[in-house]
């Protein structure tokens, strides 16, 4: 039964090739809130089903396996220019590792938390995606470049989401990553951090495709300055409730 | 060795020196020339050349149509010229005549209403769409297009957008996505910044002295991470030791007929044009000390490109199995239309987004049934696109000029032709915009010149001074007459005469003359020793921190060391950088007294230096080899040491008998003579050529005096003081200081050319002769050099100490007549560059303001330079005495009737205005498109071998102006129209003298200077437009005047 389970959530916190059944069904949602629904919701049902087998995770061959998926889908993000598919492939990169964090804790409410701050990157990025979508027909990197003098709010919104992707200090999923490697074997521990490095690497990359480089003509318009404060705002306050989880935490 | 013969290896020479004739000099930014991006195609009419430049050079030759609307705006364009360019196009033949097909269509409104109310283009590209698609786009927005697949079209579209003139990998990087154009430039960048390097490396690259190719090479023959890589750089070496022979089995190894050569030689050329362009001049500058220590030439740094680029080519062929040739890419596209249809449109940038990740995931796979699949709905989406765009952009603008009734009554074939009416008007709306924005600005500057009689003034002016005719002697000539008795005069800016100019302490000679003169006379700066040549502690403390910063391991310790003076340096130079340049100024050495060696030496002047300088040598070689003291060899002996090292007298030497040198110590030291202290003959005679160049002959003196004052009509009433002013420009951390100094002095400073003119001038001999030329130049008049620093407004004089004793009391009257004019100017100047200045700043500190810019190397805009020259006035300075011109004109003295030959006005066409349309032309380019025929911004720029500014660390040369010199917050400050010559003469005077200077009809007749003729004996205005001269009636200043008064100065 518990082999049942953990299998089960392996398809909620992706293991490949589980995995491919929450980018399909990713790639067939299109309307935004569906999206970000998928994304905050998917990878939680997969801890509750975790905790249900029993905390702390007592199988090293899932835990390899995730780290593996993790790899996987961090080396895949170099190459996917797609700013949808991207999110997707960052979610499941970064939700695989809750499979080590779990093999560490007793605690479900961390495991949850750990998802949370983990998928609200990948959240942004989908909203400013649609965004993108709506302007040039699909947010594509390497399409449309130079964006950042065009269309400077919605740049400067990606640049600080793709950060946050990125696990770039500060943001919430820097903490988290930084938590789980002081936690895990030193092992985990390098496979992670060289997961780390694949993201940054594939978050310049993509940043390079749409706010940076020669700029190309278009005649788009910006995000409205009311959709730009909220979204930004809510960058922040995501920033600012985490440091100060972070601080509480015992 | 090469396998071919000497007549193919100088056709391919040949070859290759014909196709970079588009691309234009570059050169060194220690003497930056302004000159036309497009000199090359100088030779075609204006317009064509444009287009020719855009597509070799990728860039934009006229401003986007919002930029001109933005000038509409503010009232600089004429409607009229609008409206008679629309109707010339409407006039001029084509294949379909739109009156015929367009019923209802009132075309001039409409085309009106596109180039003043509609901001951005109106026609798209259409690859796919017919004009039958249009049409039911337009009727019935929803109504289904045909999505019939024309696979042969497709093919065809392909071939022709990878013609056989185009580089290889730039079509296998359009449809792989594999980037090898930009790793060919990388490459390339690297090696010529290492070959080219004039001393700012610390390492050099070994074997520069064999030249370009053979030193590349050597090195890429050793190159590992080429060997690693896969590139196979020594297999395509080995084919021929010649860079011809390289050149001549690749392009035959890529498939390329030899037809084709010389187009896809320039496409190469012209990818990097300026590097292409400084190794053109480079290799042209026979005198270039650099290129005579390390040659390189086109034909180098082609066959480097070539071997870099096939290299790279066989290992994408190899690992991706991408086509290796022309004939096999052309194969492949035959072979795999649809994918390469897909893949163009994919990296191109082109793809339809919505379809960016599907097509990515077919060419991903590869396989002909993933592309296949998606082939037909793709070619369906972008058909239906283009119809939809281009029908609504057509709705748009006839529903705007309210003309949508009748576009909609338009059947498919009027549509299309409509449409291609539109494609055809909006290709050459530029030079309608062009020919608008300076009718406006001629009619405003003809409307204001004053062509009237010269009137003598009635008294000897306190002061004559000559400026140069740049643009920015123009307001400060206006403020200096105003403050007092000074009359002025416009004079290419190195007085008429060409030097090569060696400074005290410099070790290479400078052409101060217009780039298009060779000037023959060198002149010497040397010391007169009433002041010593500092070599003080500062000096030598400044030198050896220089010397440690370029070594390549004292910086490790000397930051800590010494790094803290720097931090002073750096504080003062940021926070107070006037009062810190003063202070610096008073500490640092100065400069000594000096004197110019104008006078020809006779010969034996000449060898009597030569002789001297060797007796100096051999006694430095006695002591350096034998320790002998001077004191113990007399003149005697020296003497008889050098005439056996000459060859004059053979058997042992007094010295050899005195120190008991043996026979064979003895002949070794004579021969150590004549090759390490070159005491022989050969060498004498090449002393005596050079010393042979050294200075002018009184007669040459009293030529160019009397053409220089004659050029400008200035022959009589000559004043005490005589200014010759030269100019320079001053600023701080600006690799783009000597643009702004004096184009008419090869981009040098002007003061030497000033105290060349001031010398001869004053020189009694010259004088005596000038008036056996009927130019009587009184014993009380003074030449007296001085310079102008256009940056600080500064107007200093020069040689002070050679002013006779009768001058020193009107001395300080002149200075406070200077001083005034400077701060006059500067309150003038100031408002633009710091548009938010008070307006009751007060002069004194407006200088002030303007002065800080001279020495604060934060400042990316030290002065706004030649901005904003718009024409050039050649005639008497009553036509624009007292008029604001706002500094946008050259203004060049001339008086045709004492020119009855027009020798003096063939001088200055082909001099001045020549370097006026060079100056005009590059601000022209830059302001246009400055990220390709400019420099882009100043902020990125870095100093690449102390010769060139490359953007960040890696780029092509930069050949324009920085953004800074040409735009004000990212829009044209210089206002991009061509420059406009007003000449005063006789219209038939003028016509015979251009006729017979071919270079000069052809620009004006090809539209690259525009011309007003200003005829002073019918007081008629003629304009050289369309290919002919029109008369534009009575000149309005004339017109405005009681008629009376007018027919009286005609007269006169």
């Amino acid at each position: 039964m518990n082999g049942f389970l953990l299998l089960l959530a392996g398809v909620f916190l992706p293991l490949f090739p589980f995995s491919m059944i929450f980018s399909a069904v990713f790639a067939k949602l299109t309307h935004p809130v569906a999206r970000v629904l998928l994304l905050l919701l998917w990878p939680q049902a997969g801890v509750l089903l975790l905790a249900h087998t029993g905390l702390p995770l007592n199988a090293e061959f899932f835990v390899g396996w995730a780290v593996a998926t993790f790899l996987l889908y961090a080396l895949r993000l170099l190459s996917v220019r797609d700013l949808f598919q991207w999110s997707g492939m960052l979610m499941i990169s970064a939700t695989s590792l809750t499979w080590l964090l779990a093999s560490t804790t007793t605690e479900r409410l961390l495991l949850q938390q750990f998802v949370f701050w983990l998928t609200v990157a990948p959240v942004f990025l989908v909203l400013l995606a649609t965004a993108f979508q709506t302007r040039f027909g699909a947010a594509y990197a390497g399409l449309h470049t130079g964006l950042a003098r065009r269309l400077p709010k919605l740049s400067a919104l990606l640049v600080f989401s793709v950060f946050a992707g990125m696990a770039l200090p500060i943001f919430p999923a820097f903490f988290s990553l930084l938590g789980l490697m002081v936690q895990s074997p030193v092992q985990w521990g390098v496979a992670v951090l060289l997961g780390w490095l694949l993201w940054t690497w594939a978050g310049t990359r993509l940043l390079n495709g749409f706010v940076f480089g020669p700029p190309t003509p278009i005649t788009a318009e910006d995000l409205c300055r009311g959709k730009a404060l909220a979204i930004g705002l809510s960058l922040i306050a995501i920033v600012v409730l985490n440091l100060i989880w972070t601080g509480v935490k015992p | 060795m090469s396998h071919l013969t000497l007549g193919r290896r100088l056709k391919i020479r040949s070859m290759i020196h014909m196709a970079a004739e588009p691309i234009p000099y570059f050169w060194p930014m220690r003497t930056f020339i302004h000159h036309n991006p497009l000199h090359g195609l100088e030779h075609l009419e204006f317009e064509t050349a444009v287009r020719q430049g855009e597509q070799l050079f990728h860039g934009r030759g006229f401003l986007s149509r919002a930029e001109y609307q933005r000038y509409d705006a503010e009232g600089r364009v004429c409607e009229a010229s609008l409206k008679d360019a629309i109707a010339r196009f409407l006039a001029a033949p084509r294949p379909n005549p739109p009156a015929l097909d367009l019923p209802g269509m009132d075309l001039p409104a409409l085309l009106l209403h596109l180039l003043k109310k509609q901001p951005e283009p109106v026609t798209k590209p259409l690859l796919l769409s017919t004009a039958d698609d249009l049409a039911r786009r337009l009727h019935d927005p929803s109504a289904p297009i045909d999505h019939a697949t024309d696979t042969d079209g497709l093919a065809a579209s392909l071939h022709a957008e990878f013609p056989p003139e185009r580089p290889l990998y730039e079509a296998i990087d359009s449809l792989f996505g594999t980037q090898i154009g930009d790793t060919i430039d990388e490459l390339m960048i690297k090696s010529l910044l290492d070959f080219f390097d004039e001393g700012q490396s610390t390492w050099q690259m070994p074997h520069r002295e064999k030249g370009l190719f053979w030193a590349w090479s050597a090195i890429a023959k050793r190159n590992v991470r080429f060997f690693l890589r896969g590139v196979h750089i020594c297999k395509i070496i080995r084919k021929d030791a010649t860079p011809e022979g390289t050149i001549d089995h690749i392009l035959t190894e890529l498939g390329l007929a030899e037809e084709h050569w010389p187009a896809y030689i320039t496409r190469e050329l012209t990818r990097l044009h300026g590097w292409a362009g400084f190794i053109r001049w480079r290799s042209s500058s026979k005198n270039y000390h650099w290129a005579k220590e390390f040659p390189a030439d086109l034909i180098d740094l082609l066959a480097i490109r070539l071997v870099v680029g096939l290299a790279l080519i066989r290992e994408q062929a190899r690992r991706h199995k991408v086509p290796g040739s022309l004939p096999a890419l052309h194969a492949f596209i035959d072979e795999h239309t649809a994918e390469c249809y897909l893949r163009h449109a994919y990296h191109s940038g082109t793809v339809l987004p919505a379809y960016a990740h599907a097509v990515d995931d077919a060419l991903a796979h590869r396989h002909p049934k993933h592309i296949n699949r998606i082939l037909p709905d793709y070619l369906a989406a972008e058909r239906q696109r283009e119809a939809s765009a281009q029908a609504d952009a057509l709705r748009r603008l006839c529903h705007a000029a309210g003309q949508e009734p009748a576009l909609r009554a338009l059947d498919a074939a009027a549509l299309g032709a409509l449409r291609q009416l539109l494609a055809d008007f909006e290709h050459a709306e530029g030079m309608m915009w062009l020919r608008a924005m300076e009718a406006v600005y001629r009619r405003e500057l003809i409307g204001q010149i004053r062509l009237q009689a010269p009137h003598k003034k009635p008294r000897r002016p306190f002061a004559q001074a000559l400026f140069c005719i740049d643009v920015r002697s123009e307001p400060i000539r206006r403020q200096l007459e105003t403050v007092g008795e000074y009359q002025t005069f416009g004079i290419a800016g190195f007085f008429g005469v060409p030097i090569s100019y060696i400074g005290l302490g410099k070790g290479s000679e400078s052409h101060l003359c217009p780039v298009v003169v060779t000037p023959k006379n060198l002149v010497l700066e040397v010391p007169t020793g009433a002041m010593g040549i500092e070599s003080d502690f500062y000096s030598t403390a400044g030198h050896v921190l220089h010397e440690l910063k370029s070594s390549v391991l004292s910086p490790y310790f000397t930051v800590e060391a010494v790094g803290l003076l720097f931090g002073f340096d750096m504080i003062g130079k940021t926070i107070a950088p006037r009062a810190y340049h003063q202070w610096r100024n008073r500490i640092e050495p100065k400069h000594p007294s000096t004197r110019l060696l104008i006078d020809k030496l006779t010969r034996e002047d000449a060898d009597s230096i030569v002789r001297a300088l060797q007796r100096v040598m051999i006694v430095r070689a006695i002591q350096q080899d034998f320790g002998i003291e001077r004191e113990s060899v007399t003149d005697a002996v020296v003497k008889e040491l050098r005439e056996t090292a000459m060859g004059l007298r053979s058997g042992q030497t007094e010295f050899a008998r005195h120190f008991a040198l043996s026979r064979v110590a003895e002949e070794e030291f004579i021969a150590r003579l004549q090759t390490d202290y070159q005491i022989n003959r050969s060498y004498v005679s090449l002393q005596m050529e050079r010393l042979g160049r050294i200075g002018f002959s009184v007669e040459e003196q009293a030529f160019y005096v009397e053409k220089a004052l004659q050029s400008i009509g200035l022959t009589d009433n000559f004043s005490r003081f005589i200014l010759l002013v030269g100019h320079l420009s001053q600023s701080e951390n600006n690799p783009y200081e000597s643009a702004l100094d004096c184009g008419a002095c090869g981009g040098g400073q002007g003061l030497a050319s000033a105290r060349v003119l001031a010398q001869m001038g004053n020189k009694p001999e010259v004088r005596r002769k000038l008036r056996e030329q009927g130019i009587d130049i009184p014993d009380d008049s003074w030449f007296l050099p001085a310079i102008h620093n256009t940056t600080s407004d500064g107007l200093s004089l020069h040689e002070l100490d050679l002013l006779p004793n009768s001058h020193l009391v009107y001395l300080e009257r002149l200075r406070n007549g200077l001083r005034a004019a400077s701060r006059l100017n500067a309150a003038e100047r100031l408002p633009k560059l710091e548009p938010h200045t008070p307006r009751n700043l007060g002069t004194i500190k407006a200088l002030k303001r303007i002065e800080r810019n001279a020495s604060d190397w934060t400042q990316v805009r030290p002065e706004w330079g030649l901005a904003r020259n718009a024409a050039v006035i050649v005639g008497g300075r009553h036509l624009s005495e007292g008029i604001n011109l706002d500094g946008r004109s050259f203004l060049q003295s001339y008086d045709y009737r004492v020119d009855p030959g027009g020798r003096l006005l063939e001088s200055i066409l082909t001099g001045p205005l020549i370097v006026g349309q060079w100056i005009n032309m590059e601000h022209y380019f830059s302001a246009v498109d400055n990220e390709r025929f400019g420099s882009g911004s100043k902020a990125y720029h870095n100093v690449a071998g102390r010769f060139g500014v490359i953007t960040g660390n890696l780029s092509d040369l930069r050949t324009g102006l920085p953004a800074q010199s040409v735009l004000r917050d990212g829009r044209p400050y210089h206002d991009p129209i061509r420059l406009l010559g007003i000449i005063e003469a006789p219209i038939g005077f003028v016509g015979k003298v251009v006729g017979g200077l071919p270079k000069i009809k052809s620009l004006v007749v090809n539209g690259w200077v525009t011309v007003v003729i200003a005829d002073p004996e019918t007081g008629h205005l003629h304009h050289f437009d369309h290919g002919t001269w029109h008369d534009l009636g009575l000149a309005p200043y004339l017109a405005n005047l009681p008629a009376p008064a007018a027919t009286e100065e005609l007269s006169a």
